[in-house]
């Protein structure tokens, strides 16, 4: 894993600069300058209020920071309305995942369906490509067998499965998930990091908030840990798990 | 990997999941009730046994229109405008105002005053979809008040309280005539809105309207511009919404601030299309038969009094606490728990899909191998390709 | 418009003022802990003005009184509309489905008030209701002094409860973060309807004082739900504080407005007011950073 890491040092992807963002006197980010590099699962880890949501809502375009700047690539993006964020490759998960709980499970999928222009503005949603790419990926992560299924009615784990599936759908170069394994049972933590695994080796970079250490620890190339708003350490995760300051940082002491 | 008692499973949770999609009757039930619909509707003013239900028909018929439009944004977006008789106002007006001051051809006017309306709805719209939800709500009931305001002080232009006459566009045909003649001009509008919703309900643009509606941070972080959505949605709302109060204005004549901003009218709209289903494609057409005659009704039976506010209110309440989906939705449901065959596909509730998704997602994802047989070389990254190979992976 | 006139003005938007951040402080109290625009307010507000004047007609007492009754009747009800109504509305559709049903409630309030008073326009004659008193060459009614009063004192206590007691300390925290509340252990469910309660009990206060000087008809509610609207936007949504100000400012501006255009075009000015807020400061002028969020 460290060889792959060396290799695809060069690239570098997501990248904040003193991202600042504060709700009435508490600084959620403090002045984080974070670099996350292409081709990586980087996890992101910290203590519960580190600001570790709050620094993906940042970069995702969900709140907008309140200083400093978020590049992608080298590209400045901002304070970009989210959909312009997603658009430009960065897909995202949600902390309590979150799907459309009254459409069917493909439908969940096609929302995703880019579209440019007033012809495919208007050109049906159900479109034999769109299906068939869709039936790819729920056949992906298993949930082809609900494809009419109504989303709300379908258990959590699957409801994860499927926003993983949603978010892959409009191909992004980069996937922030948050918490993937938050509230989920271990066999199906084992199928999502299998999941997470794969998509890496095919070119994804992962940026994952996450507080299962062992799914942190096994998985990830990269470490970056928060505490109170800014990054305190990182580096390969062996190496993040023995450094002082993170024991203390989740210590306390 | 899934054994051959899952396949079996999957077959019935698939179908269970369809019906839990929505209530679907078989096809020719559906045609059947359409050609018969469609033709009561335009056999309507045949059957009547006088000018004064013709009327009443026409009224019903720009309810309908205007349950609807409203529809396009209430429906679609979730998003309830309890102003819309804004719009229908300075459609209204609009196309009186033009034939007045311009002496243009009574149906020119009337397009552009619906064009006008576009054209206003455009700020109205940015500053009412700034603030998610509330100053949505906040600024279109603002927007009737500020119009009525403005339409009863502006004596001079708008006629005021006095009224604005709109002159009758064949002037030379008698009262019988003129009704039918408004009654397919109305049903022709309704003709439009409907095949307008039909071709946004099954496309992309209705897909990511529909997603806002859901979860609209969802949405947008999926990638689905949801502002301009709403905006445009918004847009096409108020501008039909406008063509029938123009339409009005052309059939009825006389204009009062009072009666053309007036939020009982919204609320009428908010009512119709709720009960009916603002989600469904007739489902505002059917709730505006329903309360439009009733309110026709009541007038003929107990005058205008207070009454048919109470009414309305209490209504109102019911539909938001009891059954928000509309009576399409709840009359389904009631169809499935009765009828025998939708019984048996529903033996599986949701509880129990649920139960036996979360047993079976256990189950499955202890035996799924660690990526082995799902590693299709390209199939996420290679657009729509390679769907084949990753089939065989989930088989 | 001379010295004086002006001076008048703007003794008369204070006082309107006060009036105005009563009423809208309601308002934005149920957005603050609910998220709800509470449409019913006004025709509440309104309620509680018809009860005033029935109570005076019945009793002969001055209106005043009426609050005895009326202050703990809403508060219960406000309570009630929490606990019985809105919780029972799906969280993900809140916002949009408590707007219709508060505006069937502000409906069913103006259909009964026409069912039990009819239509006719309604005024509480008092002995004192022509009196006038002379403040630096202004004129002053007495009634406009003492019903800018009330909303002073209700203001007053209403900032001391969230200030200084532990059930405002309370309040505060569901208005900032619910959830957060929730965590460090806020019963933010019975926060909400107490927070409901009272700001349904400003309602009655707002209407008794309201009862004084206006006149009265059932569906005058609609031309008092605007201008508050405007004004909990302006003051930014939830911030009472800024609701206060954005009252007297706006209360003032059409005060000032009134004497140039007349009553009609001096009301537009709110809904200007909040055209212009929300396309350059949509989270509101005076504070409130939950706009930027609902």
């Amino acid at each position: 894993m460290s060889e792959k890491a060396t290799e695809t040092a060069a690239a570098v992807g997501l990248e904040t600069v003193a991202l600042t963002r504060s709700f009435g006197g508490v600084r959620a980010v403090d002045e984080a300058t974070v670099t996350f590099r292409d081709g990586r699962i980087n996890a992101l880890i910290g203590p519960n209020g580190s600001g570790k949501t709050t620094f993906f809502n940042c970069v995702t375009g969900m709140i907008k920071p309140n200083s400093g700047s978020v590049l992608f690539r080298g590209k400045e993006i901002t304070g970009r309305a989210p959909h312009r964020i997603a658009r430009g490759g960065i897909g995202r998960s949600f902390q309590l995942c979150r799907i459309f709980p009254r459409m069917t499970v493909l439908e969940n999928l096609l929302v995703a369906v880019r579209t440019d222009g007033l012809r495919q503005l208007l050109a049906p949603s159900r479109d034999a490509r769109a299906i068939e790419r869709a039936r790819g990926l729920l056949v992906r992560v298993g949930l082809d067998h609900l494809e009419n299924a109504e989303a709300g009615a379908i258990s959590y784990g699957q409801q994860k499965l499927l926003e993983l599936a949603g978010v892959l759908m409009s191909d992004p170069d980069t996937i922030m998930l948050d918490e993937p394994a938050g509230g989920v049972n271990p066999s199906l933590i084992g199928r999502i990091g299998a999941l997470v695994r794969e998509l890496n080796a095919e070119g994804k970079t992962f940026l994952i908030v996450e507080h299962n250490m062992e799914m942190v620890m096994s998985l990830s190339d990269h470490v970056v840990v928060f505490d109170r708003g800014r990054p305190i350490a990182e580096g390969p995760p062996s190496v993040v798990r023995e450094d002082p300051r993170v024991l203390e940082a989740y210590l306390g002491v | 990997m899934p054994n051959a008692s899952d396949t079996e499973e999957r077959t019935v949770e698939g179908t269970a999941g369809r019906s839990a999609g929505g209530f679907t009757p078989p096809g020719w039930v559906r045609n059947a009730t359409l050609v018969v619909g469609a033709a009561l509707v335009l056999l309507f003013p045949e059957l009547v046994p006088n000018a004064y239900v013709l009327s009443a028909g026409v009224i019903v018929a720009c309810y309908a229109c205007t349950a609807t439009a409203w529809s396009f944004m209430g429906g679609f977006t979730g998003y309830v405008s309890l102003g819309h008789a804004a719009f229908f106002g300075l459609g209204a007006y609009g196309t009186g105002l033009l034939i007045r001051d311009l002496s243009l051809q009574p149906f020119l006017a009337w397009l552009l005053a619906g064009l006008i309306v576009l054209v206003v709805t455009v700020p109205v719209g940015i500053a009412a979809l700034r603030v998610r939800g509330a100053s949505f709500v906040i600024v279109s009931i603002s927007f009737v008040l500020i119009l009525l305001l403005v339409f009863q002080a502006w004596e001079d232009f708008t006629g005021g309280a006095n009224g604005l006459n709109v002159p009758r566009p064949f002037a030379d045909l008698y009262r019988p005539d003129h009704h039918r003649i408004f009654y397919y001009l109305f049903v022709a509008l309704l003709a439009v809105m409907l095949l307008t919703w039909w071709v946004i309900d099954r496309s992309r643009f209705g897909a990511g309207l529909k997603a806002v509606r859901e979860d609209e941070d969802k949405a947008e972080a999926l990638g689905v511009p949801t502002r301009d959505y709403k905006l445009a949605a918004y847009l096409i709302s108020a501008t039909f919404t406008a063509l029938a109060g123009g339409l009005y204005a052309l059939w009825f004549g006389d204009l009062d601030p009072i009666f053309q901003f007036s939020i009982l009218l919204g609320a009428y709209m908010v009512l119709m299309a709720l009960l009916g289903g603002a989600r469904n494609l007739f489902g505002p057409l059917v709730g505006a038969v329903v309360v439009g005659t009733a309110l026709e009704y009541f007038k003929l039976e107990f005058g205008d009094t207070q009454l048919h506010l109470v009414t309305t209110a209490a209504l109102l309440g019911i539909v938001v606490l009891f059954m928000p989906d509309g009576i399409i939705p709840a009359a389904g449901a009631l169809l499935r728990r009765l009828g025998p065959r939708q019984a048996s596909i529903r033996e599986v509730t949701a509880e129990e899909l649920l139960a036996r998704n979360e047993r079976r997602a256990a189950a499955g994802g202890a035996g799924a191998p660690e990526g082995a047989s799902r590693d299709a070389p390209d199939g996420a990254s290679g657009g729509a390709g390679e769907p084949d190979s990753e089939s065989e992976g989930g088989r | 418009m001379d010295g004086t006139l002006l001076f008048q003005s703007l003794v008369l938007g204070v006082l309107l003022g006060g009036l105005y951040a009563i009423l809208a402080a309601g308002l934005t109290l149920y957005f603050g802990v609910m998220r709800v625009v509470m449409i019913a307010h006004a025709a509440f507000v309104i309620l509680a003005a018809y009860l005033a004047w029935y109570f005076h007609r019945e009793t002969g007492l001055d209106p005043l009184f009426s609050m005895v009754f009326t202050v703990p009747l809403f508060f219960g009800i406000g309570v009630l509309i929490q606990r019985v109504l809105i919780t029972r509305l799906r969280p993900a559709t809140l916002t949009m489905m408590s707007v219709l049903l508060t505006f069937a409630v502000a409906l069913l309030i103006e259909g009964l008030l026409g069912l039990a008073w009819s239509g006719t326009q309604r005024r509480v004659q008092l002995s004192y209701s022509g009196s006038n008193f002379e403040f630096f060459g202004a004129r002053i009614a007495v009634v406009k002094l003492i019903a800018f009063g009330l909303a002073a004192v209700s203001l007053a206590l209403l900032f001391l409860l969230l200030k200084k007691t532990r059930f405002g300390l309370a309040l505060r925290a569901t208005i900032q973060h619910r959830e957060a509340a929730q965590l460090v252990g806020i019963r933010t469910d019975r926060v909400a309807g107490v927070g409901f309660g009272i700001g349904l009990a400003t309602a009655a206060i707002g209407g008794t004082a309201l009862s004084l000087d206006a006149t009265i008809y059932p569906s005058l509610h609609w031309s008092w739900i605007g201008p508050l609207m405007a004004i909990i936007v302006v003051g930014g949504l939830g911030s009472i504080p800024g609701t206060a100000i954005a009252a007297l400012v706006l209360g003032i501006g059409q005060s000032l407005l009134q004497v140039e255009l007349g009553t009609t075009w001096a009301q537009t000015l709110f809904y200007i007011a909040l055209f212009v807020t929300l396309m350059l400061r949509p989270q509101g002028f005076f504070g409130g950073r939950l706009a930027q969020r609902f």
